[in-house]
């Protein structure tokens, strides 16, 4: 069993309680997010990602001496995440909240931060909507429509006139089709066939056959990461679709760096897009991969470590300007732009949504025989294109 | 008097815990709604014996039912409640029109089939229940007209407080009237039942709608709350964790799962506190415990401690 955070926590009270007398004031922040239950590696990769921070950065903001307080909402559960956070508020007092690996979840909690003014920043959740809920959330991560369409656009690019979309039949499926096939359309391509496919789905060869009597030039897909998405590109891979001409398409969120070696040789050659590959190319993103490895030997950095190594530089650069102070605090952070392990982002003032680059991936092997999101074509500068409407 | 004193004394409890922990005021009232949806569930599986690990469908579909109540048709509290409960109460009869005419294992997965099935009609019809996303934008008006729902919670509080004693009431007298120990009988030996005249099918299914209604109230209660309504109030973990709270307590007698409910989820809750990362084998270790230990639940507690020392002596 871990202590650790536990004894932190208890050392921190103990040392605020002690040296209440001394200026060294400490700001708060609650970091709601799974820790438990079958989406337990999102909590695991945020708390990576803010340890590896922390060892970099220190535990000071500006004068502040920051304290993170985690909380487990066990996966979708918006009862449990607005409990934990209305318990966040009232009794710890926290003066940040961050995490939220799921939108019901954070939505849910849009009404509580809104009154009680507490800047509110996202680690992951993905739907485009969420940040309109309250002017106090900034979101770090991605949309689905943000990676979605630039890939529709580097289709067109390639020649690729034709497509089948096949994706799961679930909220950011359905989302994700929809911000492709909008693109995809507006610059002259033609779906031949949208196929929505249900979430338990591991058996994809009807799915296939149906694709490849479409004939189209490609296919694209959104599929989480998990036993489906390996079933996917299994399938594709056994039904010979790259022999018969038909490209394979699909946003990162189905080889995430956790899941991409169990993918195999089946995915050697596929075409993804999305914000973060482990394998971007930069001193920051080495030194970040170095230091997670710090932290804790096993981490394997994804866009989620790296949602919430961004989330943190965000609330860290909110806390040294506005301490306690909400709309300081957020001011600091509206239109700010950094360097990222992903490259370079900027917190637009208008969504508080991230503006980045979105890069498209080829799956290869590297030198020591590691698969990895080779980028081979950087989007610039993506606003989120969910809400523009 | 012995009918009385155990309600003083949950009244007490209600009221003490108010007072003790005003910074918990959201937990406990998530405590209060799984209290009503676990006494809903002694009602169907520990008093009629009827077996199901898909409760969820009655909650999950009073939740989705207040929540658009409170949306589209009228923010009251109140009225939304008893919309939850006739919805839970409808989907009960009609799942139980075909469900009582099955027993044991198959009764099992068919009442967790009908849970499943809710869920993915509930994430098709992304655009009225807001699929994944949740069905957010519900907004409560003032109770009765004149308490506001408060940030801290306090107003929610005594508001599920309140239904729950209601709600615990009525099963009582339920369970004391004739149809009551109707349903003991048959959990005790249908064949006997039918032979003396019972219309056991109808007699089922009017508890398991019944206890529908009760899972209705808490589903639209927890809308209310949270004011938004996920997929996941039609989850199998739901209705799995709800089964486990009864057994914990003991099934059958209301009470126990009052306890078996604030024990599961306070040691949860604490647990997860203290350490968020490993609080999972706690909450295993505690059932396992109880479940070798005393398998009557937490409720057969003093006679077993009772027999222990009489062992001893």
């Amino acid at each position: 069993m871990k202590f650790n955070g536990l004894m932190g926590v208890a050392l921190a009270a103990l040392l605020a309680g002690v040296g209440s007398g001394a200026a060294a004031d400490v700001v708060k922040v609650g970091v709601v997010a799974s820790f438990s239950g079958p989406f337990a590696m999102y909590g695991k990769q945020f708390k990576d990602a803010i340890d590896a921070y922390v060892a970099e950065h220190g535990t000071k903001a500006g004068d502040h001496e920051v304290q993170f307080i985690f909380k487990d909402d066990g996966g979708p559960n918006p009862d449990q995440a607005k409990a934990l956070t209305q318990e966040l508020l009232v009794k710890d007092k926290v003066n940040y909240l961050a995490g939220y690996v799921f939108t019901p979840n954070a939505l849910a909690v849009a009404p509580l931060i809104d009154q009680a003014q507490v800047p509110t920043v996202i680690f992951n959740a993905a739907t485009s909507i969420i940040t309109t809920k309250s002017p106090y959330f900034i979101r770090t991560s991605f949309t689905t429509p943000q990676v979605a369409a630039p890939l529709a656009d580097w289709a067109i690019a390639q020649g690729i006139k034709t497509v089948v979309t096949s994706v799961t039949d679930y909220g950011p499926g359905i989302d994700a089709e929809k911000g492709f096939t909008k693109e995809f359309e507006a610059k002259g391509g033609k779906v031949l066939d949208a196929i929505r496919m249900p979430i338990q789905t591991t058996d994809f060869g009807p799915f296939m056959q149906r694709i490849k009597a479409a004939a189209p030039n490609a296919l694209f897909t959104f599929i989480p990461a998990g036993p489906p998405a390996f079933a996917f590109v299994k399938s594709y891979a056994d039904n010979g679709m790259a022999a018969a001409g038909i490209k394979f398409l699909g946003t990162g969120d189905l080889d995430d760096e956790t899941t991409l070696q169990t993918l195999g040789d089946a995915a050697l050659g596929i075409h993804t897009s999305f914000p973060y590959s482990a394998a971007h190319d930069s001193a920051l993103n080495a030194k970040f991969q170095a230091d997670l490895a710090k932290v804790d030997p096993g981490a394997v950095a994804n866009f989620a470590s790296v949602g919430a190594y961004d989330g943190t530089e965000a609330l860290y650069r909110m806390i040294a300007a506005g301490g306690t102070d909400p709309d300081k605090a957020m001011k600091a952070v509206l239109g700010a732009s950094w360097e990222s392990p992903r490259g370079p982002i900027t917190i637009d003032p208008k969504t508080r949504h991230v503006t980045q680059n979105i890069y498209i991936r080829v799956v290869e092997r590297d030198a020591s025989g590691k698969l990895i999101n080779k980028e081979i074509e950087t989007i610039p500068n993506v606003p989120d294109l969910g809400l523009a409407k | 008097m012995r009918q009385i004193l155990p309600f003083a004394v949950l009244a007490a409890v209600a009221v003490a815990a108010f007072y003790i922990f005003p910074y918990n005021l959201a937990f406990l009232t998530r405590v209060t709604i799984m209290m009503i949806f676990v006494l809903s569930l002694d009602l169907v599986q520990g008093v009629a014996g009827i077996a199901t690990l898909g409760h969820a469908a009655m909650y999950g579909t009073g939740a989705y039912a207040a929540g658009l109540f409170a949306i589209h048709v009228w923010h009251d509290p109140l009225a939304g409640l008893a919309v939850g409960a006739v919805a839970g109460a409808v989907i009960a009869f009609v799942s139980g029109l075909f469900l009582m005419r099955a027993h044991g294992l198959t009764l099992l997965m068919l009442t967790i089939a009908v849970a499943e099935v809710l869920q993915e009609v509930a994430n098709k019809f992304s655009d009225i229940t807001g699929g994944t996303d949740g069905l957010g934008g519900i907004r409560m008006g003032r109770l009765l007209g004149v308490w506001k729902f408060d940030f801290v919670g306090q107003t929610g509080y005594v508001y599920a407080v309140c239904v729950l004693f209601l709600v615990m009431v009525l099963l009582k007298v339920v369970i004391g009237s004739p149809f009551g120990l109707a349903l003991r009988g048959i959990q005790d030996s249908q064949a006997r039942m039918r032979a003396i005249g019972t219309p056991v099918a109808r007699r089922l299914l009017a508890s398991y709608v019944l206890g529908g209604a009760g899972g209705g109230v808490g589903g639209a209660l927890a809308a209310q709350s949270t004011q938004l309504v996920s997929l996941g109030v039609y989850s199998f973990q739901l209705s799995a964790e709800a089964v486990i709270m009864l057994i914990l307590g003991g099934t059958g007698r209301l009470w126990g799962a009052l306890i078996g409910t604030a024990v599961f989820m306070t040691v949860h809750e604490v647990a997860a506190s203290v350490d968020p990362f490993n609080w999972l084998f706690v909450i295993g270790a505690l059932v396992l415990a109880v479940v070798y230990a005393v398998p009557q639940g937490l409720m057969g507690l003093p006679a077993e401690v009772k027999r222990w020392i009489g062992r001893l002596a």
